[in-house]
């Protein structure tokens, strides 16, 4: 019997690919603000992921196209003038979240898979979706990799980034296909509705403890598999649902980060506005 | 080349809706252009029309020998610095390289080459000092040197500055000043747009009168005058008893 015949050894491989792939989107997600926008993206994959089951297509590519339709949607309407980007956001988010239960409901004996789909089965998880993930960790780490300086730019500066002739739309839509891929892959591990925190929080967490950018990148992924992999042993010791796990564990690592920075920014905070101060 | 920006009867504006019309101007390398008008008159259209970021509606418009379009990238362009993201993790150092991406490309490491251009760009602005430091530590004055820092590492021939002096202290102000004259002096064309008339009338070779429309174009003496301000700034122009005139933003 191999290591990978078991199943408790093939989801703590998921973790930790899922684990990574999470923590390097997340940087971009939340350094672009693009939390709530994400969660979308989440919501809208989950009919996508219905419907591919139902007619019997691969879930990932249901996903993929949902929230591409998505993605590309809402990159659409936040460059019209004047459009308010949440609003269609939270539209769409409930709009497929409703779509999805809808689908759900026209089959009898679904409601098993349903949740699976929304906060994942990671013990269930089998070879090829090892290999999903791990190619999609790779695609993503080279996307961000390449694209690091015009990500950058654009983050900080879109109008200076279009000025100096970066293709900003073009950008902005690799980095909502990133995105995307990242919420589609993590599905098995912890659900469309479970990947936004496993996402967000990690990198939020590294963001309040440092301000450069690859200790920011580093600290996220290390979050990120660390709650996955705290999450899952917590999962079989006490026997809960790993996704449900997984996500309070990410929070937990948020919440802590968050009152440690309290407290180790108060005075040190401090001087570094002081230097701030002259001119 | 004899222009460095050429606009003749030209229409900006977004959706096919004119924001600001009639612009005629001819600047030359080495000159020091102001745009000068009340909030909303179209000003940053105007910059970002150069920048090949607004369309031109109509007339006809030169960049750099060029359509503004096809021109995009070789102009430099410092933003307000209150329109960035304080938050973002990124160093001085860091923002001002961006200048130079477009030299180096999106993946190639940076050469020597580009390292002395940033530190020369971040000397010339008074601030070798605070290379490591975050960008969003620094103070207003400090945030918009940098941006300027950025712009002259990328060693362009016309820059363009949007609103360079809002909020920034007067230590940070006589600065960017002084690093400007430089600039023109080495055969820059500068385009700044400001609310300030007496940073128009000491630093620019040319003012332009804007509000929706090109009111006047010229040096500062026959622009900035009392009847030019006062159609210009229309009912916001408010004459004062002494005989000056106050400029009220609405």
């Amino acid at each position: 019997m191999s290591w990978w015949d078991d199943a408790l050894h093939r989801a703590t491989a998921e973790v930790v690919l899922a684990g990574a792939l999470a923590g390097l989107v997340g940087v971009q997600v939340v350094l672009r603000r693009l939390s709530f926008f994400t969660m979308a993206l989440t919501h809208a994959t989950f009919p996508g992921v219905v419907l591919a089951s139902i007619i019997g297509v691969n879930i990932l590519l249901g996903g993929v196209v949902a929230g591409g339709i998505v993605a590309l949607g809402v990159a659409a309407l936040t460059r019209r003038r004047g459009q308010d980007a949440s609003a269609a956001t939270g539209v769409l988010l409930s709009a497929g979240f409703a779509l999805g239960a809808a689908l759900v409901a026209t089959q009898s004996g679904f409601s098993r898979d349903l949740s699976s789909f929304l906060v994942g089965s990671i013990l269930t998880v089998g070879p090829p979706d090892l290999v999903t993930t791990a190619v999609a960790l790779i695609v993503v780490a080279g996307v961000l990799a390449v694209g690091a300086r015009p990500l950058m730019s654009i983050g900080f500066d879109r109008t200076g980034a279009q000025a100096a002739g970066m293709r900003v739309g073009a950008w902005d839509i690799v980095l909502l296909l990133t995105i995307q891929i990242a919420v589609v892959t993590m599905v098995p591990a912890v659900g469309t509705i479970l990947a936004v925190s496993l996402i967000v929080a990690p990198a939020a967490a590294a963001r309040l403890w440092s301000d450069r950018l690859p200790i920011v990148a580093g600290l996220s992924v290390g979050f990120a598999v660390g709650s996955g992999l705290a999450g899952l042993w917590a999962s079989s010791r006490w026997d809960v649902a790993a996704g449900a796990s997984i996500s309070l564990t990410a929070t937990a690592v948020l919440a802590v980060s968050w009152l440690l920075a309290r407290v180790r920014t108060a005075p040190g905070r401090l001087a570094v506005d002081g230097a701030g101060a002259h001119p | 080349m004899q222009t460095a920006l050429r606009y003749a009867a030209v229409s900006v504006g977004y959706d096919r809706t004119p924001v600001l019309t009639d612009v005629d101007l001819d600047l030359r390398p080495g000159q020091r252009l102001a745009l000068v008008g009340p909030n909303g008159a179209g000003k940053s259209t105007l910059i970002k029309s150069v920048l090949g970021l607004a369309p031109i509606l109509a007339g006809q418009a030169s960049v750099l020998g060029a359509d503004p379009a096809a021109a995009r990238g070789r102009a430099g362009y410092v933003p307000q610095t209150d329109t960035l993201d304080a938050d973002f993790p990124v160093s001085v150092r860091q923002v001002v390289m961006m200048g130079r991406y477009r030299r180096i490309g999106w993946w190639r490491p940076a050469r020597a080459a580009d390292r002395r251009a940033v530190a020369e760009a971040l000397e010339r602005v008074g601030l070798a000092d605070r290379a490591g430091h975050r960008f969003g530590t620094l103070s207003g004055g400090q945030r918009q040197r940098v941006l300027l820092a950025r712009a002259i590492a990328a060693e362009p021939r016309l820059l363009l500055l949007d609103e360079p002096f809002n909020g920034v202290d007067a230590v940070s102000q006589e600065a960017i000043v002084a690093v400007l004259r430089q600039l023109s002096a080495e055969g820059a064309a500068l385009v700044l747009s400001t609310h300030d008339l007496g940073v128009a009338r000491d630093l620019a070779d040319l003012v332009c009168l804007i509000n929706g429309r090109q009111w006047a174009v010229g040096p500062p003496a026959g622009t900035l005058t009392a009847d030019k301000l006062r159609m210009t700034y229309g009912g916001h122009a408010v004459d004062l008893p002494d005989g000056r005139m106050m400029l009220v933003e609405p």
